[in-house]
């Protein structure tokens, strides 16, 4: 643990110490006049003593320190390497900790969102494997070693293998982590359109019915079925209140190339052959719009009359779920990730409180009864 | 200023005091300060009836003849001592303590000079009266009398202290003035040489001069803490300095200084007291003038 400042520029406040240096100064420096006939036997030192005197030493030792706490508090102290060498031991949720030997002196924790200790209940849900891995490699301090206890089959692993700056021991035991239920949400459509996209909308309707979705359509003016998954909107002008605010609350619409949406970053979801995007989404709420960027027909879009379009439409409108579940010894970490930042604890609550304590002693001193006059 | 010269205690005190000068003892007869001719002084005081056993030739005939009585011219009688009381009122004599703010060292020897005055009156001595500084000395003739008593009053309560000791040509006047056996008593702080200088050639001259010096207890102790501006009233040269820092040196050069002019005063065969202004006022003259100060002769 090293002590330091996060700005040390604050300690230039210390220079207000000055201030109650010179208050307890002042006073010394003048000269009374004095008449005084004995002069001639007075004799000028040549370098008149001027030991600096200060008044009431107490006081100014409280003041100069409260300004000095002020400074350092300006400065923002902190501790460094705050975190312990103990070495670590996770344990994938799933596993019994009991059938696996481990040191009694390591801090054993759940591979779980708050990595908490392990005599606390197991959780029961599908945790993101690869994510805690790496995040739990950033925690730990460079100097403790990291034992991973996972199980042969992992769920919550995602596309890229755990990069980590420790040395982890991966320590695969038989079994298998609580699976995510996949719920796969049927696709449940709703076609609005005005007379000017009539032509773009029969091929939404050929592609549900190709792929033997119930379509719900309707003009602009009717309301949105409260189980509709996906919007498909063919009309010209903003989008009105109450489709934004289904789209806010999680649905997904597909928006004519005339309809005017908030502005946004947006990212092309589809491409054609040619690798021109044709569609661009951008997330809205909990929901997500996607904007066409060809008139909805044959001559800009050539791939509405290809045999992959109703695919693709069901696929741009509801995502598969990417694949999760890993072979444990697949997912094997990396090595070569960033090394952990240094962790630090903030003082300043306690030079705060610190500061109150000097504060108060200071008041008291200075208004106490017993202070003389000030000469 | 007090409002009255001298305390009532020191006026008690001064009962046990009088006012005698060696070099005129037994030197015409009578009294105290004896002589007074009666009869041949030059000054007329009054006229009494004849009584028996005055000399006929003391009658004045002229008067017998308005008035068909006897009458005897008396003249003022005429103590063949006076008393000189120089009182050096030049700038340096309006220091006071910060102890005692009111009180200088020119009060105090305003008060010296009214009490001896008092002890003048009370032994029929003539007295007179001189305030020395370089602006005019303030004279007063030598005479005896209440009315010369509360005329000398008069002075002192107008006096203040400016200026600079007055030098050899401003002293004229004393030497035209104080006579050959008179009793001359200076009162000053004596810091200026030609105050010495005065004593010593009045002393050598045959007149006989008690020194008083008056002191501040800041002269004496030096009980200066702190920074100060120290200021010559008179030169109105300025000394800056720590009043702990200069005290060793100054009490040492002053002790220095106050025994060479002790030395200088005994081998002028002058008689001198020293009053600190947190003593009584009467601490000098009891020294000089006291029992045992008129026997051994002062310190």
């Amino acid at each position: 643990m090293t002590p330091t400042l996060l700005l040390p520029l604050g300690l230039a406040a210390l220079g207000a110490v000055l201030v109650p240096l010179v208050l307890h100064l002042a006073r010394r420096t003048e000269q009374r006049p004095t008449d005084f006939a004995a002069l001639r036997w007075l004799r000028q030192k040549p370098r008149p003593r001027h030991r600096p005197k200060f008044d009431e030493l107490l006081l100014l030792a409280a003041r100069s320190l409260l300004l000095a706490l002020v400074a350092v508090f300006l400065a923002g102290p902190a501790l460094l390497n705050t975190q312990d060498a103990t070495p670590v031991i996770a344990f994938a949720p799933g596993i019994d900790p009991a059938t696996v030997a481990r040191d009694a002196k390591a801090r054993a924790i759940w591979l779980a969102p708050g990595f908490r200790p392990i005599d606390t209940p197991a959780p029961h849900y599908a945790v993101p494997i690869g994510s805690l891995v790496r995040q739990l490699d950033t925690q730990t301090a460079a100097t403790a070693p990291l034992t991973l206890v996972v199980p042969a089959t992992l769920d919550g692993a995602d596309a890229e293998r755990p990069r980590v700056s420790h040395h982890v021991r991966w320590h695969i035991v038989p079994g298998a982590v609580a699976a995510s239920k996949p719920t796969p949400s049927p696709l449940r459509l709703a076609l609005r359109t005005d007379t000017a996209h009539a032509t773009g909308a029969r091929y939404i309707r050929a592609a549900a019915a190709a792929l033997e979705l119930p379509i719900d359509s309707g003009d602009p003016a009717h309301a949105v079925p409260k189980t509709t998954t996906a919007l498909i909107w063919l009309a010209g002008g903003p989008l009105p209140a109450a489709v934004t605010r289904w789209i806010e609350q999680g649905g997904t619409a597909l928006v004519a190339s005339d309809t005017v949406v908030e502005a946004g970053a947006t990212f092309p979801t589809w491409h054609d052959e040619t690798g021109r995007p044709l569609v661009e989404a951008r997330a809205q709420g909990k929901g997500r719009v996607a904007r066409l960027l060809q008139p909805l027909g044959p001559m800009a879009m050539p791939a509405l009359v290809e045999p992959a379009f109703p695919k693709a439409l069901a696929e741009l409108l509801a995502p598969a779920p990417p694949p999760t579940r890993v072979e444990a010894s697949a997912y094997r970490p990396l090595p070569g990730g960033l090394p952990p930042t240094s962790q630090s604890r903030d003082l300043r609550a306690w030079f705060a409180l610190a500061i109150s304590v000097a504060w108060l002693v200071e008041r008291w001193l200075a208004t106490r009864a017993k202070r003389a006059i000030a000469p | 200023m007090p409002e009255t010269l001298i305390p009532a205690d020191v006026r008690h005190r001064l009962k046990g005091l009088s006012l005698i000068a060696r070099r005129a003892v037994g030197d015409r007869g009578i009294g105290l300060h004896a002589s007074h001719s009666r009869g041949t002084g030059l000054e007329f005081a009054q006229y009494r009836p004849y009584e028996f056993g005055d000399e006929p030739r003391q009658i004045d005939w002229k008067l017998y003849a308005r008035s068909d009585r006897f009458f005897v011219r008396e003249a003022e009688r005429e103590s063949p001592v006076a008393l000189w009381i120089l009182l050096d009122a030049s700038a340096s004599m309006a220091q006071a303590d910060a102890r005692r703010a009111g009180f200088s060292r020119l009060d105090a020897g305003k008060g010296l000079v009214a009490a001896l005055a008092e002890l003048a009156l009370a032994q029929g001595d003539r007295f007179a009266f001189a305030a020395l500084r370089d602006t005019g000395l303030a004279l007063t003739r030598p005479a005896s009398g209440t009315r010369h008593r509360d005329r000398l009053h008069l002075d002192l309560h107008g006096l203040a202290a400016a200026g600079a000791f007055p030098g050899e040509a401003g002293l004229a006047p004393l030497w035209e003035r104080i006579g050959q056996r008179d009793l001359v008593v200076i009162v000053s702080d004596w810091f200026d040489p030609a105050c010495l200088d005065l004593a010593r050639r009045l002393s050598a001259a045959g007149r006989e001069v008690l020194g008083i010096q008056i002191l501040t207890i800041g002269e004496r102790d030096f009980d200066y803490d702190g920074g100060y501006r120290f200021r010559d009233p008179e030169t109105g040269e300025e000394v800056l300095g720590d009043g702990a820092a200069l005290r060793a040196e100054y009490l040492g050069r002053f002790g220095a200084a106050q025994a060479s002019l002790h030395a200088a005063l005994d081998a002028a065969g002058v008689r001198h007291a020293e009053l600190v202004l947190d003593q009584p006022l009467d601490t000098p003259l009891q020294r000089l003038l006291g029992r045992t100060g008129n026997r051994a002769g002062g310190e």
